[in-house]
C-alpha cells in the first residue's frame, strides 16, 4: 500500500512541476490584471522550441534556452494585443491558443518526421533526503527543472507578495488602473512584465513536459495543462500558497487516474479529471472561503476613459 | 476617406489578405505551389455539393452558438461556456433521442432531441446565471470552468455502459453511443448529393429571431438596460436577476441545440470530442461580430467554409490542415487587434 502511495505522490509532485511554474507566472498577470488564457499557447510553443531546439543543438540545456525565447514571443504577441491594443483578452487568449496550436502541429510535420527520442533531462536523486520513506522520492528525486520549478515557484510566491513594493504595485494596477495611474505607477509597464513573466515561466513549464517528462515532442502536448494552470490561480483565490497547494492537488489527482487501476480501484478517469474544475468552481462562488477576483481583470486599461 | 479605412469590412478584407498571404507561405513550406493550395481550398469550400453543404452545416453550428452569445452579451454577460454547453446539450439531446423507440415519426423525433438538446445547455449556462445573480460571481469564470465540466459530463457518458455507451461486445467497441433511431435524425435539405441539414434552417431562424426580439420587442429593450447598467436597471424595477439567468439560458440553450444537432448528424451518435472546439469557435464569432446578427451568419459562413477547406487542403493538397488553423487564428488576431481603430472610427 505504501508503494502505491509514493508512487502516487512521486507521480502528482512530477505532474505538479508544469503547472506549478505555469501558474506561477499566471497569477502574477491575472493580479495585474490580464486573464492569460494564452498560457497553454505559451506552454505549447515553448515545448515545441524546447523539443527543436535540443534536436537541433543536441544540448537539453539549449532547448530550455529555446522554450524560454518562444515562450517570451508568445507573450510579447498577448501583451501587445492586449495591453497597447487593448483587444478582448478572451478572444486574444482562445485564438493565441489555436494559433500556437496550428503552428507547432505544423511545424512537427515538418521537423519531428522520424519520431526518435530526444536529449533531455534525467532525475537527480538527492543523497541522502530521497530515502524519506513517502516523500522523498517525491521531493527530492526530481529532475533539474522539477527543482527549478518550486524555486521559481517559491522566489515569486514570496518575492512578489504585498511584503515588497512591486507586489502591491502589481495589485493596484489588476484592481483598478485608472487610480493605480493616478497615483503614478507605469500601468502599461507592469502590466507587460506580468505577461512577459508569464510567458518566460510559460515557456520552461513546457520545455519541462517535452524535455523532463517524455524527451519528445507530440501534438498538442500540453493537451490542457495551460488551462489548468489558469483554473489552478483560480482555485488559488489569486493567492500564492493556496495556489502552490491547488497545483500539487491537481497534480496527485492527474497521477491517481493512472495509479487507480494499479490498486483494483475503479474510479472513472472523466470524475478525476474534473475535479479541479469542480473545485475551482466551489472556490471562485465562494462556496468553500471568501474568493474575490482582482477588480480590473480583463479591464484594458486607456487613460481617456 | 479616414472614415472608409476604418470600415470593419475594409480592415476584415486587408486582415484576410495578410492571413492569406500567409496561408500561402504555409503551403509553399510544405512543398505545395499556391495555385495547387489554392484550388484545393476552394475545392473543399465549394466545389462540390458536398463541399458547399458540410460548409454550410459547420457555419450553422458556429451560427447558432454565437446567436446565442450575442443574447447574453445585449444583457452585458460574456458567455465563454459555449463550449460545455454544446457537450452537455449534445448528451441530453443523445439521451432523449436513445430513449425514443425505434420507429418515432420524424416529427416527433427531431423536436424531442432538439427540445432536450437546449434544455440541457440551458440549465448548464444557468449554474453560471445563478452564481452571477445570487452571489456576484464573474460569468466570464465560471462558464470557463464549466467547459471543462461538461467535457468531463460528456466524457463520463460515453465511457459508462451505464450512462450512455453502446453495448461493450468486444475490445474493440468504441466509447461512444448507440446510434439515434431514424426517426430522431435531422432530415437533409436541398440537393441529395449535399449533407446540408435542417441545422441551416434553424440557425439562420434563430439568427432572425434573436434580432427582431432585441430589436423590437420590450424584452430585448430591458436586456439591453440592464448591459447598460444594472443599477439603473434595478432602480427602474426591472428584475436584473432573472433577465441575467434569462439571457445566460438562452445562450446556453442555443450551444446546447447545437450539439443535439451535431448528434444528430451523420454518423448519428454521441462520442467524445464532437464538438470539434467548436464552442470555443463559435465565441470568438460571437465576439467578433460584436452585436450585429448579419455579422453573426456572415462570420459563422467565413469560417465555415475555411474549415471544411482547411479539412479539403490537407487530403488533397498535402498541406496540413494545422496551416488553415494558423491562418484562421491569424485573421480572428488581426481583426481583434484592428478594432482599436474600427471603434475609433465608429464614434
Amino acid at each position: 500500500m505504501s508503494a502505491v502511495l509514493e508512487e502516487i505522490l512521486s507521480g502528482g509532485v512530477r505532474l505538479a512541476a508544469p503547472l506549478l511554474l505555469a501558474s506561477a507566472g499566471e497569477l502574477v498577470s491575472e493580479r495585474a490584471g490580464v486573464l492569460n488564457l494564452s498560457v497553454e499557447g505559451m506552454m505549447l510553443t515553448g515545448a515545441f522550441a524546447g523539443a527543436a531546439g535540443a534536436m537541433v543543438t543536441g544540448s537539453a540545456v539549449a532547448g530550455v534556452a529555446c522554450a524560454l525565447v518562444a515562450g517570451l514571443l508568445v507573450a510579447l504577441i498577448q501583451a501587445i494585443l492586449s495591453v497597447t491594443l487593448r483587444a478582448d483578452q478572451i478572444v486574444t487568449g482562445i485564438t493565441a491558443n489555436a494559433l500556437a496550436l496550428g503552428a507547432t502541429t505544423y511545424g512537427a510535420r515538418l521537423l519531428f518526421t522520424d519520431g526518435s527520442s530526444l536529449e533531455g533531462f534525467a532525475a537527480l536523486p538527492i543523497p541522502v533526503l530521497s530515502e524519506i520513506p513517502l516523500i522523498g522520492p517525491a521531493l527530492f528525486e526530481q529532475t533539474a527543472l522539477g527543482y527549478l520549478a518550486f524555486a521559481v515557484a517559491a522566489a515569486l510566491a514570496f518575492g512578489l507578495s504585498r511584503r515588497f513594493t512591486w507586489g502591491l504595485a502589481i495589485d493596484a494596477v489588476g484592481e483598478d488602473t485608472l487610480t493605480a495611474d493616478r497615483c503614478g505607477l507605469p500601468v502599461r509597464l507592469i502590466r507587460y512584465a506580468a505577461v512577459l513573466l508569464t510567458g518566460a515561466t510559460a515557456g520552461l513549464a513546457g520545455a519541462d513536459l517535452a524535455l523532463a517528462e517524455v524527451h519528445a515532442f507530440s501534438d498538442n502536448i500540453t493537451g490542457g495543462v495551460g488551462y489548468l494552470a489558469v483554473v489552478a490561480v483560480i482555485a488559488g483565490r489569486w493567492r500564492a500558497w493556496p495556489t502552490v497547494l491547488a497545483c500539487l492537488f491537481f497534480g496527485v489527482a492527474q497521477a491517481l487516474q493512472f495509479a487507480a487501476p494499479a490498486v483494483g480501484l475503479h474510479v472513472p478517469a472523466p470524475l478525476l479529471v474534473t475535479i479541479p474544475y469542480v473545485i475551482a468552481l466551489l472556490a471562485v462562488s465562494g462556496l468553500v472561503g471568501r474568493s474575490r477576483a482582482p477588480s480590473g481583470l480583463t479591464v484594458p486599461f486607456a487613460r481617456t476613459a | 476617406m479616414i472614415a472608409a479605412v476604418r470600415h470593419p469590412v475594409f480592415v476584415g478584407a486587408v486582415a484576410a489578405i495578410v492571413a492569406a498571404c500567409a496561408g500561402l507561405l504555409l503551403a509553399a513550406g510544405a512543398g505545395t505551389s499556391p495555385a495547387v493550395a489554392v484550388d484545393a481550398l476552394v475545392e473543399g469550400m465549394t466545389g462540390t455539393p458536398y463541399a458547399i453543404g458540410s460548409s454550410l452545416n459547420t457555419a450553422a453550428v458556429l451560427a447558432l452558438i454565437a446567436a446565442g452569445f450575442t443574447v447574453a452579451y445585449r444583457a452585458g454577460l460574456v458567455n465563454v461556456g459555449g463550449e460545455g454547453q454544446l457537450c452537455v446539450g449534445g448528451v441530453t439531446g443523445a439521451a432523449a433521442g436513445l430513449a425514443l423507440p425505434q420507429g418515432v415519426p420524424g416529427w416527433i423525433g427531431v423536436p424531442v432531441v432538439l427540445i432536450a438538446g437546449f434544455a440541457g445547455g440551458a440549465a448548464w449556462a444557468s449554474i453560471a446565471g445563478l452564481l452571477k445573480a445570487k452571489r456576484g460571481t464573474s460569468e466570464v469564470i465560471t462558464t470557463l470552468l464549466l467547459n471543462f465540466v461538461g467535457a468531463g459530463v460528456l466524457a463520463l457518458a460515453v465511457h459508462e455502459e451505464a450512462l450512455l455507451r453502446q453495448p461493450v461486445t468486444s475490445a474493440e467497441t468504441l466509447p461512444q453511443s448507440a446510434p439515434l433511431p431514424p426517426g430522431a435524425r435531422l432530415p437533409l435539405i436541398g440537393s441529395i448529393e449535399s449533407p446540408a441539414t435542417l441545422i441551416v434552417v434553424l440557425a439562420v431562424a434563430a439568427a432572425l429571431i434573436v434580432a427582431l426580439v432585441l430589436r423590437h420587442t420590450p424584452t430585448g429593450l430591458r436586456l439591453t438596460a440592464v448591459g447598460h447598467s444594472p443599477a439603473a436597471s434595478a432602480r427602474l424595477g426591472l428584475g436584473v436577476a432573472r433577465l441575467e439567468v434569462g439571457g445566460l439560458a438562452v445562450a446556453g440553450g442555443l450551444a446546447g441545440a447545437a450539439g443535439a444537432c451535431l448528434v444528430a448528424t451523420a454518423p448519428y451518435v454521441l462520442a467524445e470530442h464532437f464538438s470539434s472546439g467548436y464552442g470555443f469557435t463559435g465565441l470568438v464569432v460571437g465576439l467578433l461580430a460584436r452585436g450585429s446578427l448579419t455579422a453573426v451568419l456572415a462570420i459563422a459562413l467565413l469560417f465555415g467554409l475555411l474549415t471544411n477547406g482547411g479539412i479539403n487542403l490537407q487530403l488533397a493538397a498535402g498541406v496540413p490542415a494545422a496551416s488553415v488553423q494558423v491562418v484562421q487564428s491569424l485573421l480572428v488576431l488581426l481583426i481583434a487587434a484592428s478594432m482599436i481603430w474600427t471603434r475609433k472610427g465608429a464614434r
